[in-house]
C-alpha cells in the first residue's frame, strides 16, 4: 500500500469514547461494534482525507511514548482492517 | 458497573397518546403525562445532539408510538443521526406498510409487541375487544418483512394460569424466537386496579415455578429483567447462598438493583429528561435547553441515584435481622418509590423475606438445572 494515500473514515461509523480513552467503533447499519485502544482512537481521528499514512505514522511517533520500531506495520494493518470492514476508504480522485 | 462517558442508549416516550386504555398501563396517571406531542422538529434537534454524543440506539415507547402520524419521519431522523432503534408497541397499528417501512431502514433492532394471552379473551380482557387479533396480525406483518420482533407478556391475575398455553402459542404456533415477561407492577393505572391485576403470593409462586419450568423446556427462550421469572432466578440463588452460609453474592448487600442509570437515560413525552421512564418524577432538565452531556455527567439527582449502590441494606430498619441481607440487591428504585415514596430504599415488592412471610413459596431449586 502506498504511504501517500489519504484514508478517510466512513462518516456513518460512530466513535464512542469512554472515560479511560478507550473507545468503540459502532456501525449503525450492521449493529457491529469493536473496541479501540487509545492509539487506535488517535489514528481514527486522523482519517480525515487530509493525512497520508506517512503523516499518520509521524503523528503517532510524535504523540506517543515507547512507539515500537514496527509501528508502520501496525498502522497499516489497522487501516487495512478498517477498510476491509468498510469503516474507512480512500477518496476517489477524478483524473484530469 | 462503570459509568459511561455518554449514554449508550436513550428511552424516549415519543407520545403520551394511545389508541388503547389497558388496565395496568402506567400512563394516564404518571408525571409528565401530556396530551400534546412535542413537534418532530424538537426531536430532530435532540437527535443531532445524540449523534454528537455518539449514542448508539433509541427505544421509542409511549403511549403508542405508532399513534403518532409522523412516526416515519421521526425514525428517519434517528437513522440520519447514525443510530439504531427499537419500538415498544401494542402492535395493533402495525400494517403491511408499517412493517415494510421498518424493514427498509435496516436499523431496527426490535419491535416489542405486548401479548398477554394465548386466546383473545385473556388478552382483550385488559387491553380491549379485538386487540389480540390486531396485535397478532401486526406481528405477522413484521415477520413477513424480516423485522426482528419480540413479545412482552405482562403477567397478571387473569393470565397467570395460562402461561403454558401462552408459551406454546408464541414459540410454537407463532414461531417467535423468544419472548420476555414482566408482571403488572404497582404503577400507573395498575395502582387503581391493583386487586384485579397484581399477583397474590400464591399466584406469584405458581408463575415463578411455571416460567422456570417452561424456560427449561424451551431452552432459555423466555427472558425477564423483572417479574416472576427474574425474581425466581434471583431468589433461588439467594436461598441457596443462605443455606450454604455464603458470605455474599455479587451485588448483594447494597442497593445495586438498578444498573440502568449507568448506561442510559430517558426522555418523557414533554421533553423532560428523567433517569428512567419508571422514575418520571425525577426531572433532570429539558431537551434542547439543557445539555445532555451536562445532565448525564453532572446532574446531582442523577448522581445520587447512581450512588444508591453504595448504600448498605444493613442501614434499613426494614431489613434488620434478615437472613438474605448479604445476597439481596433491594431491586428497582422506581418500584420502591411508587410503594413507599422513597427510591433510596429496598423495594418492598421484591423483598424475599416478605414474600415468604406472606405465604409465598420458592420452587424446587433443581428446576434451574438443565
Ligand atoms: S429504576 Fe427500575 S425500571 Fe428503571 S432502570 Fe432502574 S431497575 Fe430498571
Ligand atoms: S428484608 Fe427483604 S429487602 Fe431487606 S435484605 Fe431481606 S429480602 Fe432483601
Amino acid at each position: 500500500m502506498s504511504d501517500d494515500l489519504k484514508p478517510i473514515a466512513n462518516p456513518t461509523v460512530v466513535l464512542r469514547e469512554e472515560f479511560d480513552d478507550w473507545a468503540i467503533l459502532f456501525d449503525p447499519d450492521t449493529g457491529n461494534a469493536f473496541g479501540l485502544n487509545p492509539t487506535s482512537v488517535f489514528i481514527w481521528k486522523l482519517l480525515d482525507g487530509r493525512h497520508t499514512i506517512r503523516d499518520i505514522i509521524n503523528e503517532v511517533q510524535k504523540n506517543f511514548e515507547e512507539v515500537p520500531d514496527d509501528v508502520e506495520v501496525h498502522v497499516n494493518e489497522f487501516i487495512n482492517d478498517l477498510i476491509e470492514r468498510g469503516y474507512a476508504g480512500y477518496e476517489w480522485k477524478q483524473e484530469g | 458497573m462503570r459509568l459511561m462517558k455518554t449514554p449508550k442508549s436513550i428511552d424516549i416516550e415519543i407520545t403520551n397518546r394511545c389508541n388503547l386504555r389497558c388496565r395496568y398501563c402506567s400512563h394516564f396517571s404518571s408525571p409528565g403525562d401530556v396530551d400534546r406531542d412535542l413537534p418532530k422538529e424538537e426531536w430532530f434537534r435532540f437527535f443531532e445532539e445524540l449523534n454528537r454524543c455518539a449514542v448508539m440506539s433509541v427505544t421509542l415507547s409511549g403511549g403508542e408510538p405508532f399513534f403518532r402520524e409522523d412516526l416515519f419521519e421521526i425514525i428517519d431522523g434517528i437513522v440520519r443521526n447514525r443510530m439504531r432503534f427499537s419500538i415498544l408497541t401494542n402492535g395493533t397499528l402495525i400494517t403491511e406498510d408499517v412493517a415494510r417501512f421498518l424493514a427498509s431502514t435496516g436499523r431496527c433492532d426490535s419491535v416489542q409487541v405486548s401479548i398477554d394471552g394465548s386466546i383473545p379473551t385473556t388478552h382483550d380482557s385488559f387491553r380491549g375487544e379485538g386487540n389480540f387479533r390486531k396485535a397478532v396480525e401486526g406481528i405477522k406483518h413484521l415477520q413477513g418483512h424480516g423485522v426482528p420482533v419480540t413479545v412482552r407478556v405482562t403477567i397478571h391475575r387473569q393470565n397467570v394460569m395460562e402461561l403454558e398455553d401462552i408459551a406454546r402459542f408464541l414459540l410454537e404456533e407463532m414461531g417467535l424466537p423468544g419472548f420476555s415477561t414482566n408482571s403488572a407492577s404497582y404503577m400507573g393505572l395498575c395502582r387503581k386496579n391493583a386487586e384485579q391485576v397484581q399477583l397474590t403470593p400464591e399466584e406469584r409462586s405458581v408463575a415463578m415455578e411455571t416460567l422456570l419450568r417452561l424456560n427449561r423446556k424451551y431452552n432459555g427462550r423466555i427472558s425477564a429483567a423483572a417479574g416472576p421469572l427474574a425474581e425466581g432466578r434471583r431468589w433461588l440463588m439467594m436461598e441457596r447462598a443462605r443455606r450454604e452460609g455464603k458470605r455474599e453474592i455479587p451485588g448483594g448487600g447494597y442497593l445495586t438493583g438498578c444498573g440502568g442509570v449507568m448506561t442510559k437515560i430517558a426522555v418523557r413525552a414533554d421533553g423532560v429528561m428523567v433517569p428512567c421512564g419508571q422514575m418520571a418524577h425525577i426531572e433532570l432538565g429539558r431537551i434542547n435547553r439543557d445539555s445532555l452531556l451536562d445532565v448525564w455527567q453532572g446532574h446531582p439527582e442523577l448522581n445520587r441515584i447512581r450512588q444508591r449502590r453504595m448504600v448498605p441494606l444493613s442501614s434499613f430498619d426494614f431489613c434488620r435481622g434478615c437472613e438474605y441481607i448479604n445476597y439481596c440487591t433491594g431491586n428497582c428504585p422506581a418500584l420502591a418509590y411508587t410503594i413507599i415514596g422513597d427510591e433510596f430504599h429496598p423495594s418492598p415488592d421484591a423483598c424475599l423475606r416478605a414474600f415468604l412471610q406472606k405465604g409465598g413459596r420458592l420452587p424446587d431449586e433443581r428446576i434451574l438445572e438443565a
